[in-house]
């Protein structure tokens, strides 16, 4: 390990004499060595980026209310010409804030904490972190169709970065940092630390890894821990009652999940069209998409439709509980759809998961309330679609099925929809995939010059592995326990260059027909082959195992035995270096 | 950068760890002081769109109330009282749209505060708009026996009243009844309280129970109109005509614009006047109303057949009841002349038994009667209720 900490060195020796009053420290350092070793520190540090991030996310959603109510006051009550004229004054700030005093922020936080771990080695400005809280509080704060999670999210990866840097850690450790605090402060904005911790497993990470999962579920955890702390324990809805009766419901469900993943495709088609055309635009016209983005937003909900401002988390209770007759519903749907993209493609910084769900929550609404209408013995309430409804749009939107399962479920505090939530998110994914090939994350990436790796790509990439290069099992295998000139008479109608040698009682070697011979013509031919083989370990493989693990042994030996795994003595076959190319060149 | 933590060393670990503690706790007072103070602005703005929205849902402008208590809710969206007032305004708007919202803040408070007596009270509410007897039951009951802030015995007195005219409403007279007796034994020595209870058990149609509480009343005070209006209905109701004749007359005194005690007054004086089965009138008074309640009867079925276009003589009709009366009318009428004979004890009987077939069955066919058939009807309805 190239860490620091984990190389074991010990503290420079003292040049003093040891003394008794030297020995208490020394032995004291030894111990701390012992117990602060990298990895340790790296999962109690992960509690304090939990901590901060939790922090810096209460103070980001005081901001945010307090610029709600002080530009636009209590929403249902506001009126008049504050409604437009907010946000398109919030917009123009923010746009010049965006352009001249914090340019990193722009864009999705969650693509720049991936780039972040990919790219610039785990390092985020801590100026990104300052930046994201300002603007997106006056962004959100004002109306414009945008979410807090994602900001929540970078604030936290910035927080942790800049505290790895800080503390100088190795870094293969600081590029794990973004990622536990970019969990941390999505844990804390959606009051859901299951759902940060899958989130930033599919759609950050890009993959499984055993050795940054224990610090991402700390970090989500503390963070939500210090919310709960300050800003109660309170849902972000208030969950009706939830049924699933009848297995024939699901293909409501299903049908659910049908709208959900084309509503996915319009709004991540939207995004995807408009961003870069956007961005083409002169400079000037940047100073004012923020701004009329704002205007567009505020003049829809002038004319009627204030839900769609800010998160929505208010408007997704109410349609949980039956406030909105479908039509309503719908319209409220697709004038989300129009405002969210425009804010987001205006470079107002913002997240997109709070429109999702307030999208999803609406369609899920409407379908639910047709469906009641033309099939009245459906006992799931429209309530429950709602709920469906959200976790559909995330699988479709977002592209992160799990995480929108997980997400569902930690929301509701309910078990009994789980089938209903999986049967609608896996319509709206299939839909979704099937006619927006890159998921937007991806795709916004891609817009902007990078590459960045995505678990959906991993997961469709055809994996090698060692039986797609394995050799059947040869006809010689000699034994250890065989005379060298019983083996020797064995292979010598034998074409191959080199043998397999079965050890007592387990194990492999490996012998070439050259060294055979020539222990042959040394008279060793009464000696037992095991006794005059090189004492060295052949590594076995499995047949299951990645391809890629066979690399690092194909140079050292000939030939490397593939055994089973119930049974290391049962030959299932043997790969060579040839092999091996061969199936990566094929 | 002005300071710098030390490298991450083991060595350094402990100083590390002591400077990060120092921060989170730094911070986390700096942000509690920040919270403290945002919350307690944003109550201070919730408390004065509370007031607008108590004072518009007390002068009936629902939406406005609405709109003012969400408002409240976003500044202090953990605020019960305010959960509490939606729910309320939500309940009362007369949208049944909105009733699974109203519950639903109600049974988020009701999980936090099970035993709150007005988050309770509010629930059997949205559960009596619902109609839903057992749900409304069941809350009531909680309202009744939960925590009241204020006036618990007052307020568990108004919860039950509230339960037995719901109950009274969706036709459950039992239940409304088992529910009164427990209001009887919780009330306090005040006349109105008493009054109440007892215009409730005349709903429910326990007539001893209203007259046991409009006799409390009376004793409170005994020239209280409406009790003795609802003394001599409840008299009335259960046969105690003399009883009530009384009690209705000392009405009427009182309250002469009454005009139900003066109908019902009039009733009873007739039927007082109508019946032969008073034990202190002597025999030719007794005999002389048989002959008149005879007469009067054969009167009624006359009406009767000429309201419904039969004749009475023998003939193609035979088969209709009214004809069938008249025929045993018919035959019983030489029956009169042996009412004097001593030896006839059971003559006054039979005889009366043909007039209250009679007055029965042309009520069920012609409608009530009035004056003196309305009178031989419910002599007839008591004999019947005093023989089972």
């Amino acid at each position: 390990m190239s860490s620091p900490v984990s190389t074991g060195s010990s503290p420079a020796p003292s040049p003093q004499p040891i003394t008794a009053r030297t020995q208490i420290p020394s032995r004291l350092f030894s111990t701390l060595e012992g117990v602060f070793n990298e990895e340790v520190f790296f999962l109690i540090l992960s509690v304090f980026i939990g901590i901060f991030s939790g922090l810096a996310v209460v103070c980001f959603r005081l901001a945010i209310d307090w610029m709600h109510l002080s530009l636009l006051g209590p929403l249902p009550q506001t009126h008049g010409w504050r409604l437009f004229a907010v946000p398109a004054l919030a917009g123009l700030v923010v746009a010049v804030l965006v352009i001249h005093v914090f340019p990193g922020i722009r864009g999705s936080g969650v693509n720049q904490t991936k780039a972040a771990l990919y790219i610039f080695n785990g390092v985020i400005p801590f100026r990104t972190a300052v930046g994201k809280f300002l603007c997106a509080a006056l962004a959100i704060g004002s109306g414009q169709s945008l979410g807090p999670e994602d900001p929540s999210l970078q604030i936290g990866a910035s927080i942790a970065s800049a505290l790895g840097r800080q503390l100088q850690i190795s870094r293969e450790k600081l590029r794990l940092m973004a990622p536990v605090g970019a969990a941390a402060g999505l844990a804390a904005a959606f009051n859901a630390p299951i759902s940060a911790v899958l989130f930033v497993i599919e759609e950050v990470i890009g993959r499984w890894s055993a050795g940054i999962l224990g610090s991402v579920v700390l970090s989500a955890v503390s963070s939500v821990v210090i919310v709960r702390w300050f800003l109660g324990s309170e849902p972000l809805f208030r969950i009706p009652v939830t049924t699933f009766k009848r297995p024939t419901e699901l293909v409501a469900y299903a049908v659910l999940g049908i709208v959900g993943g084309l509503a996915s495709v319009v709004f991540a088609k939207s995004i995807g069209y408009l961003h870069p055309r956007l961005n083409a635009l002169p400079r000037w016209t940047q100073y004012l998409q923020p701004s009329l983005a704002g205007l567009f937003v505020g003049l829809i909900a002038f004319l009627g439709a204030p839900q769609i401002m800010g998160a929505g988390y208010d408007s997704m209770d109410q349609a949980m509980h039956g406030q909105y007759a479908w039509k309503i519903l719908a319209i409220l749907a697709i004038l989300k759809i129009l405002a969210t993209t425009l804010s987001f493609v205006s470079g107002s910084p913002g997240g997109m998961f709070a429109p999702t769900l307030f999208i999803g929550a609406m369609l899920g609404g409407a379908v639910g309330d047709r469906m009641h209408h033309f099939f009245p013995h459906l006992t799931g309430s429209t309530g429950t679609y709602v709920l469906v409804g959200m976790g559909v749009l995330f699988a479709g939107f977002l592209r992160v099925p799990m995480t929108s399962v997980f997400m569902v479920l930690e929301v509701s505090g309910n078990y009994e929809i789980i089938v209903p939530v999986i049967v609608a998110n896996t319509f709206s994914y299939l839909i979704s995939r099937s006619l927006q090939h890159v998921p937007i994350f991806d795709l916004l990436t891609r817009q902007d010059g990078l590459i960045l790796p995505s678990l959906e790509e991993n997961r469709e990439e055809t994996i090698l592995r060692v039986e797609d290069a394995m050799l059947a099992v040869p006809s010689t295998i000699l034994s250890a326990q065989d005379y060298v000139d019983a083996n020797y008479h064995r292979v010598e109608d034998s074409t191959d260059a080199a043998f397999l040698v079965r050890l007592h009682p387990s194990g492999w070697n490996v012998i070439s027909r050259e060294q055979l011979q020539r222990l042959f013509k040394e008279g060793k031919g009464e000696l037992m082959l095991g006794s005059v083989l090189p004492k060295q370990f052949l590594p076995s493989l499995y047949p299951d195992l990645p391809l890629d693990s066979a690399l690092r042994y194909v140079n050292n030996y000939p030939l490397i035995p593939v055994v089973n795994r119930a049974d290391s003595r049962r030959l299932e076959g043997m790969i060579s270096r040839e092999s091996v190319f061969n199936k990566y060149g094929s | 950068m002005l300071w710098r933590l030390p490298k991450l060393v083991p060595r350094s670990a402990p100083v590390i760890l002591l400077v990060l503690t120092l921060a989170a706790a730094t911070g986390f007072a700096g942000v509690n002081h920040l919270v403290t103070r945002f919350t307690a602005n944003q109550q201070a703005r919730g408390r004065k769109l509370d007031v607008q929205g108590l004072s518009a849902a007390s002068a009936g402008r629902y939406e406005d109330a609405i709109s003012a208590f969400r408002a409240a809710l976003t500044c202090d969206p953990a605020n019960s009282q305010y959960q509490l007032s939606l729910a309320r305004a939500l309940r009362d708007s007369n949208d049944p749209r909105r009733l699974d919202e109203a519950e639903s803040y109600l049974v988020a408070l009701w999980q936090r505060t099970p035993q709150d007596a007005a988050v309770n009270l509010a629930l059997a509410r949205v559960a009596a708009h619902r109609g839903s007897v057992e749900d409304a039951t069941r809350y009531y009951h909680n309202a009744m026996y939960g925590v009241w802030n204020s006036d618990p015995d007052g307020n568990r007195r108004r919860a039950r009243i509230e339960l037995i005219q719901f109950l009274l409403k969706k036709d459950a007279p039992e239940r409304a009844e088992s529910e009164l007796m427990a209001l009887a034994t919780s009330l306090p020595p005040d006349a109105d309280e008493h009054l109440q209870a007892a215009q409730l058990f005349l709903q429910a149609g326990d007539n001893s129970g209203a007259l046991g509480q409009y006799e409390e009343v009376l004793r409170f005070d005994p020239v209280n109109a409406t009790a003795l209006a609802g003394a001599g209905e409840a008299n009335y109701r259960s046969g105690n005509y003399a009883t009530a004749e009384r009690y209705l007359r000392a009405s009427v005194n009182v309250d002469p614009q009454d005009a139900n005690s003066r109908q019902l007054l009039a009733s009873s004086e007739e039927i007082l006047r109508a019946s032969p089965f008073h034990s202190h009138i002597s025999d030719a008074e007794r005999n002389r109303r048989i002959t008149a309640a005879f007469a009067q009867a054969e009167q009624r079925l006359k009406v009767c057949a000429q309201q419904k276009g039969i004749s009475l003589t023998p003939g193609p009709n035979a088969a209709s009841p009214l004809t069938t009366l008249q025929s045993l009318w018919t035959v019983t009428k030489p029956d009169l002349e042996r009412l004097r004979s001593p030896a006839e004890t059971a003559l006054p009987d039979t005889i009366m038994d043909v007039v209250f077939q009679i007055e029965q069955q042309t009520a069920a066919i012609c409608g009530p009667p009035q004056g003196t058939d309305l009178a031989l009807l419910l002599i007839s309805q008591k004999r019947e209720a005093a023989a089972q």
